[in-house]
């Protein structure tokens, strides 16, 4: 018995090591230089393509005497076939044709053609094979001459992008409407544009074995702590997988405390979010291929902010971000406070209220715990149906789920109505803060299960259980509970209410690294009619 | 070949976590929830003499859960009662608390409980053996009121209000009022115990009397009731109620009717606010209480024709007002000499002030109360007229 498992583990690493090999001679093969013979360099580059389809090898003879030898190779589908036509064939095939014979250039250099003959500027030189393919696979089009041991590599820069959107995720009513799409190039210029500083730095990375994807590290180089950077450097140069396909593989890979509940790296589909914390020292990540830029170092409070809160008023937009902690607040405890209370507690219900509470329980068949549970879990399932359903279909979803939630499990004595109040009201409540639904919706149920099992006492130990977590949390160094704990009251100024913009001259503490440059607007800045300030 | 078998160290705070829960809901003795359908929900509880056995018999006033909220739905079917008077005998309260499960199935839900009515046969007897459980009891509220029928607790219980749903909650809503016409004032467990234990004090506690009009029964409240030693032993009327509660400056509003200073009609005052302080005074082995009242009114309705907004017509006004202040207060204290009760609570401000003496005093404190001297100073001061300046006569003033 363990005899034929040893076997067959002994089996399957062999098998494994055969496969590592196998792909040892590929990459052995890539890295070799490109040989001056160009019949041979096709060939390899067709048996290492495995004669795609879409692959276009286009061989051609040029110069005024037709005798040189060359040949386009690019992916039909990445191109942008008239640029190449009009850039490199026509020049080469007709320009070459009205040089003076006299003037016998030598274009078996690849330089000469580069300079005399391309007129597009995005293209370099390679010599090895791999560069050569990498770059062919990125979408470039590659040209072999017989008789030169580089190839050129010329970048037509046709790409398939979606126009600048408003952001699905983070609708508001003042400010810029744009959003970053799932082009990384045009995600950066979005943040050049904010950001005109020579010291931005723009770091990229390419992370992926088989995606090969572009991953920028964007920060400012006079603002940003160092150590962080270095930091996600590290963190992102340990990545080895096949692909990254969203901005959520790379923040899985490097975040801080991969089993909590509480997200330690934000995300925003916003440039004016992005260039917002870029300026005060945080460092974004923008992936190619998603709107989803990550943005670290985070903490737990920049969950409760919104980029409008800035935009508009401080009184309003003060009252809104306590409205958001409520909401949180609601949206955790809700049902846990509601069955903790009718179950446990009954006496600190006022009286008429629990008469009423009573008479609407009457019929219910359940234990309040088992109801809270299944109307959450029904409130989920049409949370989820919803999201994921055709927008025409998803509004039907919303009307069945408001009648059967709301009135038909009522009037069937299933649910009693409180509760109905109880979870919509806490399903209202989870769509104010959008950056801890999930950790909202997880805390729900824990601490409605504490509620059912030991009341308020419950409760209150899953909530010190929380804290004790965030407390404990770190995202690249920073306190995830910062400012509230470290106590920082420069910090506190927009925390819990938002202090008009002129009170708030300096970046933050805990994000920025040192004194120097710790203002980011002058400290005298009120407003006040004689136009000079106090 | 070997499997690498490495134990993170976050399975093993894990396992402690998991300890920690465990310990939590295993040691906490907190499981037990009860869910709300199966609560008896009592709001009232009454306390009378079994006539034939002279047990306690035990009433409570339980909620109807199916039956409040329906109000637009048994339409049909008359008027259901939305309470129900359960009652049961028992040698102790406590006992008679349990023997009610037979009939209701339920454990009573007393955390809700708001009014206790002790019949007047119970008062009689003395309260101080039936009131042991009512504060003992963890689920019950000191915050429950007291109150004494002027019958049987049961009879009370029973009228059904025209406006609230439930007996019980309205006779707390009566006595909670007590505001408007200070003619009682509240007295909570609380309150009743701590006069209770007190050597001198006499505790009170309102009378709820019913009356009957043909078919209509009404419950008010009469007066209240003196205490001594636990025991009642006599009854305040509503006059002499407020007469107590100047002196103890819990007068909250109320209404003094003085003649209108043409003697033509009367001129009503509503109280605003009254202040009160008593200084205690011992001289040559006499004591004599000192208490100073202030108290501000309006003038709320008169029946006259003069004009009552003149300084000559306010002063005559408050004269005659603190006149009737200063009858009440008679009336009540030489009620108490009667009694022979210390309603007024001297005998604890003696106890604050001559502390040394007071060991003396205390002893024979009985024979020292009769022999205690008031000294009012009364002040009263009209404020305001209201809306009017003058009556709506046509003036007679000017020409």
């Amino acid at each position: 018995m363990f005899g034929y498992i040893f076997k067959k583990i002994r089996y399957l690493s062999l098998k494994n090591k055969d496969k590592s090999m196998l792909q040892d001679t590929i990459a052995k093969k890539n890295s070799e230089p490109i040989s001056s013979d160009l019949e041979r360099n096709l060939e390899v580059i067709k048996g290492i393509l495995s004669d795609s389809s879409d692959v276009t090898i286009h061989e051609f003879n040029f110069g005024h005497d037709r005798r040189f030898k060359g040949a386009l190779i690019f992916i039909n589908s990445m191109v942008d076939k008239e640029e190449i036509h009009k850039n490199v064939l026509q020049p080469l095939m007709y320009g070459t044709l009205l040089l003076n014979k006299d003037i016998d250039m030598d274009f078996t250099q690849i330089d000469t053609i580069r300079r005399n003959l391309i007129s597009m500027i995005d293209n370099l030189k390679v010599t090895l094979l791999s560069d050569l393919l990498d770059n062919l696979l990125a979408g470039a089009t590659i040209l072999l001459i017989d008789g030169s041991k580089e190839a050129l590599v010329i970048n037509p820069g046709k790409r398939e992008s979606r126009a600048i959107d408003e952001p699905g995720t983070e609708a508001i009513v003042r400010g810029p409407r744009e959003g970053f799409s799932e082009n990384v190039n045009v995600n950066i210029a979005l943040i050049r544009q904010k950001i005109k500083v020579p010291d931005l730095c723009v770091e990229k990375f390419i992370i992926g074995d088989k995606s090969k994807t572009d991953i920028f590290i964007v920060y400012i180089k006079s603002v940003a702590n160092p150590k962080l950077i270095e930091e996600i450097k590290k963190r992102l140069s340990r990545i080895k997988v096949d692909a990254i396909l969203e901005s959520g593989y790379i923040e899985q890979f490097i975040e801080d405390n991969p089993y909590s509940i509480f997200p330690t790296i934000s995300h925003t589909e916003r440039p004016d979010k992005a260039v917002a914390k870029i300026l005060e020292g945080r460092a974004a990540i923008l992936i190619d291929g998603t709107p989803f830029v990550l943005i670290m170092p985070m903490v737990f409070i920049e969950s409760f902010q919104s980029v409008e809160d800035y935009y508009s008023r401080p009184f309003l937009a003060s009252i809104v971000r306590v409205i958001r902690f409520l909401s949180y607040i609601i949206s955790t405890l809700g049902p846990a406070i509601y069955v903790a209370l009718t179950v446990f507690h009954q006496e600190l219900i006022p009286t008429q209220l629990l008469i009423s509470i009573a008479n609407g329980r009457e019929r219910v068949p359940f234990p309040a715990i088992l109801e809270a549970l299944l109307m959450l879990f029904t409130f989920d399932i049409l949370r989820e149906a919803g999201v994921r359903l055709p927008k025409s279909v998803g509004q039907t979803v919303g009307i069945v789920g408001a009648i059967v939630l709301g009135q038909a499990s009522v009037e069937a004595g299933l649910i009693s109505p409180i509760m109905v109040i109880v979870v919509s009201s806490t399903a209202i409540a989870s769509f104010a803060v959008p950056a801890q639904t999930g950790s909202g919706t997880i805390l729900r149920y824990i601490y409605l299960v504490l509620a059912g099992l030991a009341g308020g006492f419950g409760v209150i130990m899953g909530l010190l259980a929380t804290l004790l977590h965030l407390a404990s949390l770190r995202s690249f160094g920073v306190p995830y509970l910062w400012p509230i704990a470290p106590l920082d009251f420069s910090g506190l100024k927009d925390t819990f209410i938002r202090m008009p913009l002129w009170t708030v001259s300096k970046r933050p503490k805990a994000i920025v690294w040192s004194d120097f440059d710790s203002y980011k607007q002058s400290p005298d800045l009120m407003p006040s009619p004689n136009g000079e300030g106090n | 070949m070997k499997k690498k078998m490495n134990i993170p160290i976050m399975n093993i705070s894990i396992m402690k976590l998991a300890l920690c829960f465990l310990i939590l809901f295993t040691f906490s003795g907190c499981l037990g929830g009860r869910e709300i359908n199966d609560l008896e929900i009592v709001i009232g509880m009454g306390i009378d003499k079994d006539e034939s056995t002279g047990n306690i018999l035990l009433t409570a006033q339980v909620v109807k859960k199916e039956e409040v909220g329906g109000s637009g739905k048994g339409e049909g079917g008359g008027e259901s009662k939305v309470f129900w008077n359960v009652s049961s005998i028992g040698n102790s309260i406590f006992d008679a608390v349990r023997q009610i499960t037979h009939k209701t199935g339920d454990r009573l839900f007393v955390s809700h409980n708001q009014v206790v009515i002790f019949g007047k046969d119970i008062a009689a007897e003395g309260l101080q053996k039936y009131i042991d459980f009512f504060l003992r009891a963890h689920e019950m509220r000191p915050t429950a009121l007291i109150l004494i029928a002027e019958g049987r607790a049961s009879d009370i219980m029973d009228v059904k209000p025209e406006t609230e749903k439930f007996p019980a909650i309205n006779i707390a809503k009566l006595i909670k009022s007590y505001g408007f016409t200070s003619h009682l004032y509240k007295v909570n467990m609380k309150d009743f115990a701590s006069c209770l234990m007190s050597a001198t004090t006499a505790p009170l506690a309102p009378l709820v009397s019913l009356s009957q009009n043909k078919d209509d029964k009404d419950i008010y409240v009469s007066g209240m009731v003196v205490f001594k030693n636990g025991k009642m032993i006599g009854k305040l009327n509503q006059e002499e109620v407020r007469g107590l509660l100047w002196v103890l400056g819990k007068v909250k509003g109320g209404v003094i009717i003085v003649s209108s200073p043409d003697k033509q009609g009367n001129a009503v005052l509503e109280i605003i606010k009254a202040k009160s302080k008593v200084t205690p005074e011992i001289k040559n082995g006499k004591i004599a209480m000192h208490v100073s009242i202030k108290e501000e009114s309006s003038l709320a309705e008169q029946s006259t024709t003069e004009n009552l907004a003149t300084c000559p017509a306010f002063d005559e006004m408050q004269k005659a007002s603190a006149e009737i202040i200063r009858q009440e207060i008679l009336a009540a204290f030489n009620k108490s000499k009667e009694l022979n009760a210390d309603i007024f609570g001297f005998g604890e401000i003696l106890h604050k002030k001559y502390s040394k003496k007071w060991k003396e005093l205390k002893d024979n404190w009985d024979d020292i109360y009769p022999t205690i001297e008031l000294k009012l100073e009364i002040e009263t001061k009209i404020l305001k007229t209201d809306l009017l300046k003058k009556p709506a006569f046509p003036s007679n003033e000017g020409e």
